[in-house]
């Protein structure tokens, strides 16, 4: 017999290990289902960030680069209404092809958009981008609240992977099997482990990168109170640019333009990509410019200068340690904003790949428990409201946000947790209702939307160049989402049906 | 280009393993070179650490076709009792209260100590500042993401709560010994 026949019985698959892992990997990953599941399809979405915000609102003005004078005469018109507060810039790249200019103090944000010349164009207003972005990061929870309840999801989705694998002992001999049709567990169960061993690097890495940008604060706090007696200043100061001392006296404006000069003279191969101007208009001011050059995944030439031009802090490549490096890829590596749209797609369609992980796994636990004897058909409907009712909200407020632009950022969160709130409600409470009937309707609901979505878009855009390859997108998804298909096969009857699965990892 | 070493990678590989009776170690060793090979030349064209995360997430594309295509269709049967062949969670009579301490135990315990690993590495290891805080912080989530599985898995708590416990309290104390430098 050869060697894939056999199941591994020792080391870390004996048979009691692997149930004792099995039982571990099961109740974590009913008690996070649900947050990952949404932490994972909101991250989908958003690595087409960028895509997303050219997207909605279209015919601003696309730089493919800019001079440094443009940028100058940018700084300029914007300085009064930044005073002393910070100022960034943001330079074209290929995946974003405008100049951006932000002024963000906390009490109120301005994001402005420029032309090649430096002329202002327009403030840039995409608030169901935003919205999409910082339910991803934070839940709509206050900062510190939602991002370390997002890192202890990356921390359980992580858990989850190790448990997944230690609890398969037949990862190589199943590598390849996808048994369709036959029976539901056995099927959710081949969905659920190809799709997670297979992408297993990519889950790995992105659900350790998440569990840190989350934990970050409190990271940083628990080593200030442990060090610093609570000042984490002084752990931030160890991983960001030298500042100037304190002097909040009036100054004219630094000479940005010198300083893109010298950049320029000193990494020639380098293209700038941020500039943050601190203090803009106080003697304190500083001016912190990174800039990036191919074949690396962040920004890894710097420059930090002070209100006169004097350079406090420069660095190159060849002169960054790895932890600098880390800290640099950290966001990029997260969320596959590398290597062009390629990468992207990549990114997502692994990120979907992730949410379909988390939903067969509760798939098999809902059909073991039927297959035992101990249906829970509420949970059932609950999961499957949840499995399509959240990309049906999501698309409902992306209806809301290019109908009524105005007023999504007021309404979405809301709209997104009332009907989020209201969909499990009513379908834990309405049990003539079935789970795939639930899943076939919000499936549907979903596909429609999207498709009414870009209708709204042309009638209010029309076509536009920011706009046709996601417009595209989304018409052909909802199309595929809408189509009428068969009956899902986990309603009582069709279940009852299915012969029990034989080599699930999932309790 | 990944994709396409994604698929090669996956063919080698589910001939060899298809095959129950021969031992194929040509077909894996080859597949497997095929994916260096193939994360390499991405790492010459776009870069060393864009090339190779770029093969993370490419690659595995090609391997889900190549699973795709082999997939089998079954007609639907009548339930049998066939558990005996799969593993099975545990299932004792769990208590809830033994819920709530290895709860307490894989969260908030299972952080502290993962914490006090993390800072007694950024603490007393060798190397640039900034590289010790980062990979500390790394840690953290690795570390505590191996505790709760550890914990959740683990039926003896007082075994789980002594180590947690004791590992947080000698990395913590051993990391405020020396302090940052």
């Amino acid at each position: 017999m050869g060697r894939s026949n056999q199941t591994p019985k020792g080391g870390l698959y004996r048979p009691d290990i692997v149930r004792a892992v099995l039982s571990g990997h099961s109740v974590l990953g009913i008690a996070f289902a649900a947050v990952i599941y949404l932490v994972c399809l909101t991250g989908a979405l958003c690595v087409f960030q960028q895509d997303f915000t050219l997207w909605e609102q279209p015919g601003l003005p696309r730089v493919a680069s800019v001079s440094d004078a443009a940028v100058v005469h940018a700084v300029a018109q914007v300085a009064p209404k930044v005073g002393n507060e910070t100022l960034y810039v943001a330079f074209p790249d290929a995946d974003m092809p405008r100049l951006r200019l932000t002024m963000d103090n906390g009490r109120e944000e301005h994001n402005w958009i420029a032309d090649a010349q430096g002329h202002i164009a327009g403030e840039v207003a995409t608030p169901w981008t935003e919205f999409l972005t910082t339910l991803h990061i934070q839940l709509h929870l206050p900062r510190s609240w939602g991002g370390f309840i997002v890192g202890l999801t990356g921390v359980a989705l992580l858990s989850s992977l190790i448990s997944g694998i230690l609890s398969h002992p037949r990862v190589l001999r199943d590598a390849f099997h996808l048994r369709l049709g036959g029976s539901r567990r056995l099927q959710e169960a081949d969905w659920h482990n190809r799709l997670g061993v297979w992408a297993l690097p990519f889950h790995t890495l992105v659900s350790l990168t998440g569990a840190l940008l989350g934990l970050s604060t409190i990271i940083v706090g628990a080593l200030a109170m442990l060090l610093y007696r609570g000042d984490t200043e002084k752990v931030y100061a160890m991983l960001l640019p030298p500042k100037p001392p304190v002097d909040a006296r009036a100054a004219p404006l630094p000479d940005i333009g010198a300083m893109l000069a010298t950049a320029h003279a000193r990494a020639p191969q380098a293209n700038p990509h941020m500039m943050i101007i601190t203090h803009a208009g106080r003697r304190d001011a500083s001016v912190s410019l990174s800039e990036e050059r191919p074949g690396l995944l962040a920004a890894q030439d710097s420059f930090v200068f002070d209100a006169d031009g004097r350079i406090m802090q420069e660095k190159h490549p060849g002169g960054l340690t790895l932890g600098e490096q880390i800290l640099g890829s950290l966001g990029t590596l997260h969320f596959g904003w590398f290597g062009g749209v390629a990468v992207r797609i990549a990114y997502g369609l692994l990120g979907i790949a992730l949410c379909v992980v988390t939903a067969s796994g509760i798939h098999v636990w809902l059909a073991r428990r039927r297959d035992k004897g101990r249906a829970a058909p509420h949970w059932e409907r609950v999961w499957a409201s949840i499995l399509w009712g959240q990309p049906a909200i999501l698309a409902l407020t992306a209806v809301v946000g290019v109908a009524a632009p105005e007023m999504v950022e007021h309404v979405a969160t809301w709209l997104w947790l009332g009907l989020t709130i209201a969909s499990v409600t009513a379908t834990a409470v309405l049990a003539r209702l079935t789970d795939a009937g639930i899943r076939n309707m919000l499936r549907r609901t979903t596909g429609g939307l999207l498709v009414v979505t870009v209708l709204v878009y042309l009638t209010r855009h029309g076509v536009s160049a920011d706009g046709v390859a996601l417009n595209i997108a989304l018409t052909v998804l909802g199309m595929v989402l809408a189509w009428p298909r068969g009956k899902g096969r986990l309603s009582a009857p069709a279940v009852e049906a299915v012969e029990p699965m034989a080599h699930s990892t999932m309790g | 280009m990944l994709l396409a070493t994604g698929v090669a990678v996956g063919w080698l590989l589910r001939t060899s393993w298809r095959d129950r009776q021969n031992e194929r170690p040509a077909l894996v060793v080859g597949g497997w070179l095929v994916l260096v090979a193939g994360t390499l030349g991405a790492a010459w064209a776009m870069g060393v650490m864009p090339g190779i995360a770029a093969a993370l997430a490419l690659a595995p594309l090609g391997l889900l076709g190549v699973v795709a295509q082999g997939a089998i269709r079954r007609e639907a049967r009548q339930p049998r009792d066939r558990a005996a062949l799969a593993p099975e969670p545990l299932e004792g009579t769990s208590r809830a209260w033994r819920g709530w301490i290895k709860g307490l135990l894989a969260g908030p315990l299972g952080m502290t100590a993962a914490m006090g690993i993390a800072f007694c590495y950024a603490v007393w290891m060798p190397g640039a500042l900034q590289t010790r805080l980062l990979i500390a912080a790394l840690l953290v989530p690795a570390l505590w993401g191996l505790a709760m599985t550890w914990t959740l898995a683990d039926q003896r708590l007082l075994r789980s709560t002594a180590v947690l416990t004791g590992t947080s309290l000698l990395g913590f104390g051993l990391a405020f010994l020396k302090g940052m430098s």
